[in-house]
């Protein structure tokens, strides 16, 4: 067959399909997937309405003209699509093609048109599963925008439609075969677990290096004054509440990002999601530091708002070196704003490349970058660092802090007052060391096991310093003291420390591949300076993961740590007990309840020692006849056996109590004489049911009395 | 094995068949689904989007599953044969009835027929009556299940071979078995008409034309028979017909003649015998229709055998069990 016959012979319109539930799945297949779209904003509310009705539209004339299709449709149709095609392409002219994400919406629409189209002629089984099939390329352009676990009812309701399409398509190809209930569920189980299985066994999924960097505004206006923190009502104002002075503990408001970090406040952080964040590494996310400490805040010398300017578009290129520094990764992270959050861009150190949805963008000398608009829900900016963590050898050879440029040390090594207590406290504790980063080890190992880590701590008195508080008085608090003790203890000895604050890796979601952000994940860690090497983090309170967790070692640590709560003793005993009585049920079930259902299971089992199986148009007699004839009994023995049994049965012919007490007499010959090999024919009965020729060694009982209904012997 | 006069399937070939469970037409389904998958993974994969990657697992279970499950569902698969006909003509269909634990496409091997679907039965109770029918389980139709078979040549069966097959539960890939069924009883499969042998007195027609009748009933009438194409109108017994409803024709008792004897020699050769056992058939036949007595000589896998053949059915039965001289008899 040449190759011209193969593709006409593959493209020869198949009989017309009259499964209406096939057709409803498949509609309700593509709906889905339309709507997914929608819901992730890749189509209007128009857009995604009109095709849903002219999919049905479409979907309902193809059934009604099946048997004799419209010849000038398919026309129309290939001119649509042609339409579909050119418009797709005019909305990429001019956009800047390195950005998937300006693709993915003209991509959604073009997908709906060819489906839309598509719903109109499809009069064959060929044709619905196509349409089946480009259901899923909508469900993979609704996913890759899709941040939150919401996507997964779209998920459930498109498989669902699946796979009811899918069976529809076997009943129709087998001309109505059908799968039984327990079929269903078994497919349903096996097609849950091998994709649980390939979800687990799939490493993460990784951004590749320039595909995509998503932006977009939110709702956020522009800031009445450009460079300043604000929240995203657009106020230029303290943010951080500092609560009611006259409580117990002073909590209230919240405790966002602001021009200066009050270390006297205390707040409840709850597990509000703030934003989502897509990184190739978990890092420590700078929002802003710190470079002047006063004994209870910290505050910003370089204010953002006398901040550098970059009037470019996307992406914005910071201040820094062009290339990555040494043995520095690039770590590409995507910011999904969740909840309304000061114009802080948040990033991992050090950040090189921003794309923001502005022409302007701030970035302080303090390493803070600003966005000149509210961040709200829906803002997403991505950002490129280059992460440089030098090894501890380095940092042990850096030069020590006479290298220390001015610009650093004069606001790094400041402190409001000596700190004498707290000076004395840092020498001892680094006598013994000599350079930087062991001095700065060895504070932390001293705050490690000398203090305790609590949020729940009394306030901070008027006038009373928080690391003389810290340090010297409870020696329990949380991240703000600690690191606030660090840096000051650094800084007694001359070493330039700040306080950067900012966001720790939240709970990573395999199925989004995203890190949920937290409110309560906000997080303030302690930077010291090292000549050569910049603002290094350290951090006493935190631990960061190595690696981006694949999703199957998430699955397998949700698993077993939800696991190993259960209370195994209780369950253990619960289920020993349902298998017991299971059992007992099983074996009760299995039982003869009759005589005549033990004389005719003896006869199955002869048959099976004579391997001889029953065949499903073959009366007990003509078995046990056969199984006669193999033993070579003339006699008939099983067959008189099996007659007596069908009299009982069928006949209502019940044996009289002597007649009784012979068949069950010789049944027990017969299970007697089968326990030994080779054997198949015992003493017993005649055809007509009266004992015969005893061949065995023990004699049938007397007779009396009535067979019993149970019939056991 | 099967088909004592037809011809032999090695019980080796079978065997090993009904062992192999194997799809059909692979290529193209694995081809498209693993450059789905490909596609589908890089994409998400590099993306970062752990949805894409979420529907792509979804994706590939669905079709690991379509692709792999009919394997198992076959292997599983078994049928048996409830009803089947005891007599048949090569060159005609019969029909077998069949159930099986899960929806099939059958298609007989040996002895061929086309494709047909089996599934599942159950018996439904007749309205007003015990009398129960058997139904398909999943379409509801009544005796449902049937297999065609197309016997092309003479012989007698009792099994058939039948390649079994299913795509369920998605349909994206058929896998097949081969199996051996045993019939639930013999089936005698006769030769079909061929041109008789010049019979004895038998009037030719002439030229120029004229209707010679091909029989003559001679003798005393013996009794009625039912009609048989050829009967003469004037034949008909017409109260046997009003009392049985079936047209019925007397049947006279032929002459007290020596009955015509039938040697019937098959050659080794296959067809040529076939094409022998059929001429002896219409031999038979013609004979027969013209009230004559025949005696059928043949030779079978127990040595010859002679006999007298009255009615189409038994000279099939004769003729399907005979075999060559000289030929070695033929497995069960």
């Amino acid at each position: 067959m040449s190759l011209f016959d193969a593709v006409k012979r593959a493209n020869r319109p198949g009989p017309p399909e009259h499964s209406i539930t096939l057709r409803v799945a498949c509609a309700g297949a593509v709906i889905t997937g339309i709507a997914a779209c929608r819901a992730e904003g890749e189509l209007s509310w128009t857009v995604a309405g009109g095709s849903i009705v002219l999919v049905v539209v479409g979907m309902v004339l193809a059934y009604r003209t099946r048997e004799h299709p419209l010849p000038w449709i398919k026309l129309i149709l290939a001119v649509s699509a042609v339409a579909a095609f050119v418009w797709f392409f005019r909305q990429l002219t001019g956009q800047t093609l390195y950005d998937v994400s300006t693709v993915e919406n003209p991509l959604a629409v073009l997908f709906v048109w060819v489906q839309v189209a598509h719903a109109f002629d499809v009069p064959a089984r060929r044709d619905l599963s196509f349409s089946l099939a480009g259901s899923a390329s909508l469900m993979a352009v609704a996913a890759a925008q899709a941040i939150d676990l919401a996507f997964g009812v779209y998920v459930v309701v498109w498989l669902a439609f699946g796979l009811a399409g899918l069976l529809a398509m076997w009943s129709s190809a087998s001309e109505g075969g059908r799968l039984r209930p327990r079929g269903v569920l078994a497919t349903l189980a096996a097609v849950v677990v091998t994709g649980t299985v390939v979800l687990a066994v799939l490493p993460a999924p990784h951004v590749a290096g320039r595909i995509d960097f998503p932006s977009a505004a939110g709702p956020g206006s522009e800031l009445p004054v450009p460079g300043a923190l604000a929240g995203d009502d657009g106020k230029v104002a303290q943010l951080a509440k500092p609560g009611t002075s006259a409580g117990a503990t002073r909590v209230g408001g919240f405790l966002g990002f602001s021009d200066r970090l009050d270390t006297a406040l205390r707040g409840a952080l709850g597990n509000t999601v703030v934003m989502r964040v897509r990184a190739d590494r978990p890092s420590y996310w700078i929002g802003e530091t710190f470079d002047d400490w006063d004994g209870a805040s910290w505050n910003q010398t370089r204010a953002p708002h006398s901040s550098l300017r970059l009037d470019e578009d996307s992406p914005f290129i910071l201040p820094g070196p062009g290339s990555p520094p040494g043995n520095a990764q690039a770590d590409l992270q995507t910011f999904y704003v969740v909840q309304s959050s000061p114009n802080l861009v948040f990033h991992a150190d050090t950040a090189h490349e921003v794309w923001f949805p502005t022409h302007d963008l701030f970035v302080s000398d303090s390493d803070s970058i600003v966005s000149p608009i509210g961040l709200g829900p829906g803002a997403i900016y991505t950002v490129e660092s280059y992460v440089h963590t030098p090894t501890a050898q380095q940092l042990r050879a850096a030069p020590g802090t006479g290298a220390v440029p001015a610009s650093i040390r004069v606001p790094d090594t400041e402190l409001p007052h000596p700190y004498a207590r707290a000076a004395a406290l840092a020498r001892s504790v680094t006598a013994h060391q000599a350079g930087t980063y062991d001095k700065v080890e060895s504070l932390i190992g001293w705050i490690a096991t000398h203090t305790h880590y609590s949020t729940d701590i009394p306030p901070l008195a008027p006038g009373q310093d928080t690391v003389d508080q810290f340090l010297f008085g409870s020696r329990t608090g949380f991240c703000e003291q600690i690191s606030t003790a660090l840096a000051v203890m650094l800084r007694s000895i001359g070493i330039p420390a700040r306080e950067a604050v900012g966001y720790v890796p939240g709970p990573y979601d395999p199925i989004t591949d995203l890190y949920d952000i937290q409110a309560k994940d906000a997080h303030a860690w302690v930077q010291v300076w090292f000549p050569g090497y910049g603002w290094q983090s350290f951090d006493p309170t935190a631990v960061v993961p190595l690696a981006n967790p694949s999703p199957g070692s998430t699955l397998w640590h949700d698993a077993t740590s939800t696991l190993g709560r259960l209370p195994w003793v209780a369950i253990g005993i619960v289920l020993a007990l349902a298998f017991v009585v299971t059992l007992v049920v099983v074996v009760r079930r299995r039982r003869p309840r009759t005589w005549a259902e033990k004389a005719a299971r003896s006869i199955e089992m002869a048959g099976r020692r004579a391997r001889r199986r029953r065949r499903p148009d073959e009366t007990l007699t003509e078995y046990a006849a056969a199984i006669d004839a193999w033993a070579g009994d003339r006699s008939g023995t099983w067959q008189a056996l099996a007659a007596v049994v069908e009299a009982s049965a069928y006949g209502g012919r019940h044996p009289a109590p002597e007649e009784h007490r012979r068949i069950l007499a010789s049944m027990r010959a017969l299970r007697a004489q089968q326990a030994r090999p080779g054997v198949l024919v015992g003493p017993g009965l005649r055809r007509d049911g009266a004992p015969g020729r005893r061949r065995s060694s023990s004699p049938p009982r007397g007779a009396g009395g009535r067979p019993s209904a149970d019939g056991d012997d | 094995m099967t088909g004592r006069a037809g011809r032999e399937i090695p019980i080796g070939t079978i065997a090993r068949r009904r062992r192999l469970v194997r799809p059909i037409r692979p290529v193209v389904p694995l081809v498209s689904c693993a450059l789905v998958l490909l596609a589908w993974g890089l994409v998400a994969h590099n993306s970062g989007a752990g949805w894409v990657q979420a529907v792509g697992d979804v994706l590939a279970g669905i079709l690991a599953v379509g692709l792999v499950a009919p394997a198992v569902v076959a292997g599983r698969a078994g049928l048996v044969i409830v009803e089947a006909p005891s007599d048949a003509t090569s060159g005609l269909p019969v029909e077998l009835v069949a159930t099986s634990n899960t929806r099939l496409r059958v298609k007989p091997l040996h002895p061929p027929g086309p494709e047909s679907f089996v599934g599942p039965h159950r018996t439904r109770a007749g309205a007003g009556s015990e009398r129960h029918t058997i139904v398909d389980a999943d379409t509801g139709v009544e005796r449902a299940g049937a297999i065609t078979l197309l016997p092309t040549h003479r012989g007698v069966h009792d099994r058939v071979v039948l390649e079994l097959a299913t795509a369920a539960p998605f349909g994206l890939l058929w896998w097949r078995k081969t199996v051996v069924v045993e019939l639930p009883r013999l089936l005698h499969v006769g030769p079909r008409l061929g041109v008789p042998l010049p019979l004895p007195g038998g009037r030719e027609d002439t030229a120029g034309g004229g209707v010679l009748d091909s029989s003559v009933q001679i003798g005393e009438p013996r009794g009625v028979r039912p009609y048989r194409p050829g009967d003469q109108r004037r034949w008909v017994h017409w109260p046997a017909t009003a009392h049985s409803g079936e047209l019925m024709v007397r049947e006279m008792e032929g002459p007290t003649a020596e009955p015509v004897t039938l040697e019937v020699h098959l050659p080794a050769e296959a067809e040529a015998a076939e094409r022998m056992a059929e001429r002896a058939m219409a031999t038979v036949v013609a004979l027969v229709d013209r009230g004559a007595s025949v005696l059928l000589g043949t030779t079978e896998d127990g040595g010859p055998r002679t006999g007298v053949v009255g009615d189409r059915r038994s000279a099939g039965r004769r003729l399907a069990r005979a075999v060559a001289e000289g030929s070695t008899p033929s497995r069960r």
